[in-house]
């Protein structure tokens, strides 16, 4: 199981995560900020369990995230 | 309130926040510029306004006769186009006097919505058919960094001679950087820190890795080169208080101060030698001595040393020799706003670091409070006389300016 978490109040939008991972990133054309695709929000903290074969493509989208607002582990 | 004489020149201050925001206020902007949400070239900033805040702003701004400008300046992408719109219309609605921005989209979106428009330095204009073209959309236009005092005399005197109107049906007026840091890059097109660190100045993420000390190293032999100056990149910062009657002669009627990404203390004193300097130069006191004083007083606070920029068109290599400030002081935390007894003129703190003097200089900054400076004259540790204060006291000292609970309590030391 891998836990991404992404704090989206710093996001400034850049698209990178949303290239890389496309199925689990998206651009919100609200506020433009990436949009952590099933995740769940607690104080700011959006949340999603995702299977391990997801690990890769989003350890380098939190590697890539000029704010570093992405946290991905295994758990 | 300062009289406010018909300026020869507007001052434009920058605010990173509510404290800065306070501090430009205080000390004799005329402008000051602001960034909010993620759209603009201090985006990573962590102080940044929301719009949200942008009604208070304005109306803070308005009660002092001082102009607010939102720079909505990154570069814009299809998904941003909505929050473009939205933050328009938000400042159209809570009375910002102008949105500062380069890309297209942005231009259209003011122009759609009414809403008066300045180009930012991302647009880098650097020639009269440049000015000509921006001014079927905007009313005042930076200049890029990177042009002597002869190209802006030239630009100013064909604008004003023509001229060239803009929307609003008068002249269009032409700003210039005054003071703050510059770039190697014209005028903020560089991409290095997006190709170090995929963050990209361009959307106000610059890790300023420009700044840093660099090595030449062969590839093929392994060997190093000897720089002169390790910090082959980063120029010293810019300022124009030494030659502003020269600045002011070109024509420029807009002085813009660079800073949102420093502190409050930086913007009260760098607003409050400018405020002075063009106060001097409308009341013919501009001298040499003035500028001496004001000068020791901006290298107190964050510099890379100093330089007249592009300006006069000296010959180039002013890099600086440090990786960081040149400020002959420095604050050091000592505590926090407990509350103000205005009668008596007294502020109570409660010390969480270091100690307090008799005799020491302090700073207190808040949202409200901006920056508000002073010295020891007296103290009270829990209400008896004392020459010191240290962590986990409470401490009572006379201070003329109100200052409210929160507001942190600073020492300022020789650096």
């Amino acid at each position: 199981m891998v836990v991404i978490t992404q704090q989206r109040e710093r996001c400034i939008g850049c698209n990178y995560c949303a290239e890389l991972v496309p199925d689990r990133w998206a651009m919100s054309k609200r506020d433009g900020k990436a949009t952590l695709i099933g995740a769940v929000q607690r104080k700011g903290f959006h949340t999603v369990r995702v299977a391990d074969d997801e690990l890769e493509a989003n350890r380098a989208a939190a590697q890539v995230c000029p704010v570093k607002v992405i946290r991905v582990s295994s758990v | 309130m300062r009289n406010r004489k018909t300026p020869t020149i507007e001052l434009m201050a920058p605010a990173g926040g509510w404290e800065s925001f306070q501090a430009a206020l205080d000390n004799g902007a005329d402008s000051i510029y602001f960034g909010a949400d993620q759209l603009n070239m201090r985006a990573r900033a962590t102080m940044n306004f929301t719009l949200a805040d942008l009604p208070e702003i304005a109306s803070r701004a308005k009660e002092r006769n001082v102009k607010s400008y939102l720079t909505l300046n990154s570069v814009i992408f299809d998904h941003d186009l909505s929050l473009v719109r939205r933050t328009v219309d938000a400042a159209l609605s809570a009375g910002i006097s102008a949105i500062i921005a380069a890309d297209h989209a942005v231009i259209v979106a003011c122009k759609d919505a009414g809403m008066p428009l300045h180009i930012s330095t991302q647009a880098n204009i650097s020639n009269v058919e440049a000015v000509r073209f921006y001014a079927m959309f905007a009313d005042v236009m930076v200049l890029a960094r990177e042009l002597s005092l002869r190209q802006v005399k030239a630009i100013c005197k064909v604008v004003n001679e023509e001229p060239v109107i803009g929307p609003n049906g008068t002249p269009v007026r032409i700003e210039i950087f005054g003071h703050g840091a510059l770039c190697m890059a014209v005028s903020g097109k560089c991409h290095i820190s997006l190709h170090t660190h995929n963050a990209s100045a361009n959307r106000g993420a610059c890790v300023q890795n420009c700044r840093r000390a660099y090595k030449v190293i062969d590839l093929e032999e392994g060997h190093e080169l000897v720089v002169d100056n390790e910090f082959i990149m980063s120029p010293k910062d810019l300022c124009t208080i030494d030659f502003l009657d020269r600045i002011v002669d070109t024509g420029a009627s807009v002085l813009k101060l660079e800073g949102r990404g420093r502190s409050a203390d930086y913007v009260a004193t760098v607003t409050a030698c400018y405020r002075e300097a063009i106060d001097a130069l409308n009341d013919g006191t501009y001298g040499a001595e003035k500028v001496g004083g004001w000068m020791k007083r901006l290298e107190t606070v964050y510099n890379r040393g100093f330089w007249g920029g592009y300006y006069l068109g000296q010959q180039l290599g002013e890099w600086t020799d440090g990786p960081g400030s040149k400020a002959t002081q420095r604050k050091v935390h000592l505590g926090t706003a407990e509350h103000y007894f205005p009668k008596a003129g007294v502020a109570q703190f409660r010390m969480e670091a270091h100690q307090l003097h008799v005799g020491d200089s302090i700073l207190v900054m808040g949202p409200v409070t901006g920056v508000a400076e002073g010295t020891v004259t007296e103290l009270r540790v829990d209400g008896r006389p004392a020459t010191e204060a240290k962590r986990g006291d409470t401490v009572t000292i006379p201070f003329e300016r109100p200052v409210r609970p929160s507001d942190k309590l600073y020492l300022t030391v020789p650096a």
